[in-house]
């Protein structure tokens, strides 16, 4: 395990640049422009951005799979580009696929023993993440029999069993049922108790806005927007007050005893429930470790 | 320097997930099944006569077999072993993991070679079986053929079936070597068929080299001379077959020779990966 010290940012890019050769004549395509980011250690930053935007190309060199045409990147301060930097990194790919001829416990221990696991903790330390998200009874399945959920939930599974102090997720609820994604994100709240550090990317961004501590948003490889969620999606001067319908008349009184106080009534609606909270309700979220449903 | 040190357990862990995966391949346990039946099925065309003795027809046939199905199975089976890991992207999930580049490419390697290790193993035991039995016949029908025994030797023929494991695990090198900065995979398939006529064929350019002419084709000739690897080196089974033993001096010579183009092989594959972009 490395010694970092807690003060050193999870993941620091300083100007990072991407670019991607592109036909016959070699075009440049710019994936990632100057890019610049820190992720503190022991929170879950969300990355956001529309398709083709960066994420899964700055994903790949945080976890040294690219080389940076430009700037840096490093994890725990080491340079993502040496094997060390990915000794506390745990990553799940967007739509996993593993190897379909071993079965899900065979698949983790293959991975874990990668890590260095061995001798009498790796059992153990398998049995125990399998179990974390659920798949105990599916375990010794092929994981070419597997459902799209339970593919991610193996695959959240290869990605913890070292214990690993950065978790990378990218995109884990895609192809996932509502039911799935909210499984997902309590795991994910989980391993912020567990004070691991997450770096997610999600086009769910109701599920970014319940999790992540920050997030960042790119567009065309640049950074247009990057903070705490809580200061960016505000709140903190304005209230909703939820009660029974009011009359007409009581509408009126409640606009004149704000006015005295020289306060406005902004807005008057109905509130509607989201559709994803009744469909929880009725699926029920004990359904979420069901091994052939959800994730 | 990276803290994290090159490990023989991961690539023994990578070389052995390969091997899993090649042995649940239908293509290539057809080619095994396809090469075992052409063996054992040997003694059926005995009644052929091609002006050669016949146990000495049974080990060409054996031995050919093993270099032709054994040679579509190693290009087969790098290709493939190789593309799957990119094309379904578990070399993204394991090279995330803190797995150097030279294990992963290593482990495939030796996957494959596991896979042709058992290929003439299982040929070599299977023409080893049928031609006792059928030297036996011949000697209990016609001892005066056999006047000084046996002509076959075991050691011989399983000699001989190493080298042709040994020729293999030179293709398979250069295979990789192919795949390491290939797109596709029926690119990697058609260029191993190409190493391995022209490695057939080395020898003519040497020959070529050693001859004279232009200054230009000596050259030419010289570099594929020295870049392939003459796999008639490998062929013993001609010998074997005509009951000549099998020098070890001879056998330990191309065994280095061999090692030294598998190391080259290996080592330009490794550093054609390196920077491979996943």
């Amino acid at each position: 395990m490395s010694t970092v010290s807690l003060d050193v940012p999870a993941i620091e890019l300083r100007g990072l640049v991407k670019d991607f050769s592109v036909g016959l004549r070699g075009v440049k395509l710019r994936a990632v422009d100057d890019l610049s980011l820190r992720v503190p250690a022991g929170q879950v930053f969300g990355l956001l951005g529309p398709n083709g935007s960066g994420k899964s190309t700055t994903i790949k060199i945080i976890l040294g799979l690219l080389e940076p045409t430009a700037g840096g990147c490093r994890v725990f301060g080491v340079p993502s580009a040496q094997v060390e930097a990915r000794v506390d990194v745990g990553y799940l790919p967007e739509s996993p696929y593993f190897y379909r001829h071993l079965s899900g416990r065979e698949l983790v221990r293959f991975y874990a023993r990668m890590c260095g696991l061995a001798g009498a903790k790796l059992a153990p330390r398998v049995a125990e993440v399998i179990d974390w998200v659920g798949l105990t009874e599916a375990a010794d399945r092929l994981v070419g029999t597997y459902s799209k959920g339970m593919l991610q939930r193996i695959g959240l599974a290869q990605a913890l069993v070292h214990d690993p102090r950065l978790v990378i997720l990218d995109e884990p609820t895609s192809g996932v049922d509502p039911v799935g994604a909210a499984a997902i994100s309590e795991l994910i709240l989980q391993l912020k108790a567990q004070g691991k550090t997450v770096l997610i990317t999600s086009h769910l961004l109701t599920q970014i806005e319940d999790i992540c501590d920050r997030v960042a948003i790119l567009d065309r490889g640049r950074l247009i927007l990057e903070g705490a969620v809580c200061d960016l999606v505000g709140g903190a001067e304005r209230q909703a007050l939820i009660v029974e319908k009011l009359s007409p008349a009581e509408l009126q009184e409640l606009r004149g005893w704000l006015g005295l106080r020289g306060r406005t009534l902004e807005a008057v609606a109905a509130p509607r429930a989201r559709l994803d909270q009744i469909f929880l309700e009725r699926v029920g979220r004990g359904e979420a470790k069901n091994p052939e449903g959800g994730v | 320097m990276s803290g994290v040190p090159f490990s023989l357990m991961r690539v023994l862990l990578i070389a052995r997930n390969t091997l899993l995966e090649a042995s649940r391949q239908k293509l290539l346990s057809f080619l095994l099944v396809l090469a075992l039946g052409l063996v054992g099925g040997a003694q059926s065309f005995r009644e052929f006569n091609f002006g050669a003795s016949e146990l000495k027809f049974l080990a060409d046939l054996g031995y050919g077999a093993m270099a032709f199905f054994g040679a579509a199975l190693t290009i087969a089976a790098t290709a493939q072993l190789f593309f799957s890991e990119i094309d379904h992207r578990t070399a993204l999930t394991l090279l995330a993991k803190p797995v150097w580049r030279a294990e992963f490419m290593l482990g495939k390697y030796l996957g494959v070679v596991a896979v042709t290790a058992v290929f003439c193993a299982l040929i070599t035991g299977l023409l080893v079986a049928v031609l006792w039995s059928r030297e036996s016949t011949l000697l209990r029908d016609i001892p005066d053929s056999f006047a000084q025994g046996r002509t076959l030797r075991i050691v011989d023929l399983g000699l001989a079936g190493y080298l042709q494991w040994l020729k293999l695990t030179v293709l398979a090198a250069f295979t990789l070597l192919v795949a390491s900065f290939s797109r596709t995979q029926l690119f990697t398939v058609v260029t191993g068929f190409f190493v391995l006529v022209i490695c057939h064929l080395q020898y003519l350019a040497r020959d070529a080299y050693a001859q004279g002419g232009s200054t230009f084709a000596q050259v030419a000739a010289g570099l594929v001379g020295l870049m392939f690897p003459n796999f008639q080196l490998f062929n013993f089974a001609d010998n074997v077959g005509a009951g000549i033993p099998v020098a070890w001096d001879r056998v330990a010579r191309v065994s280095v020779y061999a090692l030294g183009y598998v190391a080259a092989g290996c080592g330009l594959a490794i550093f054609s990966f390196r920077k491979r972009e996943i």
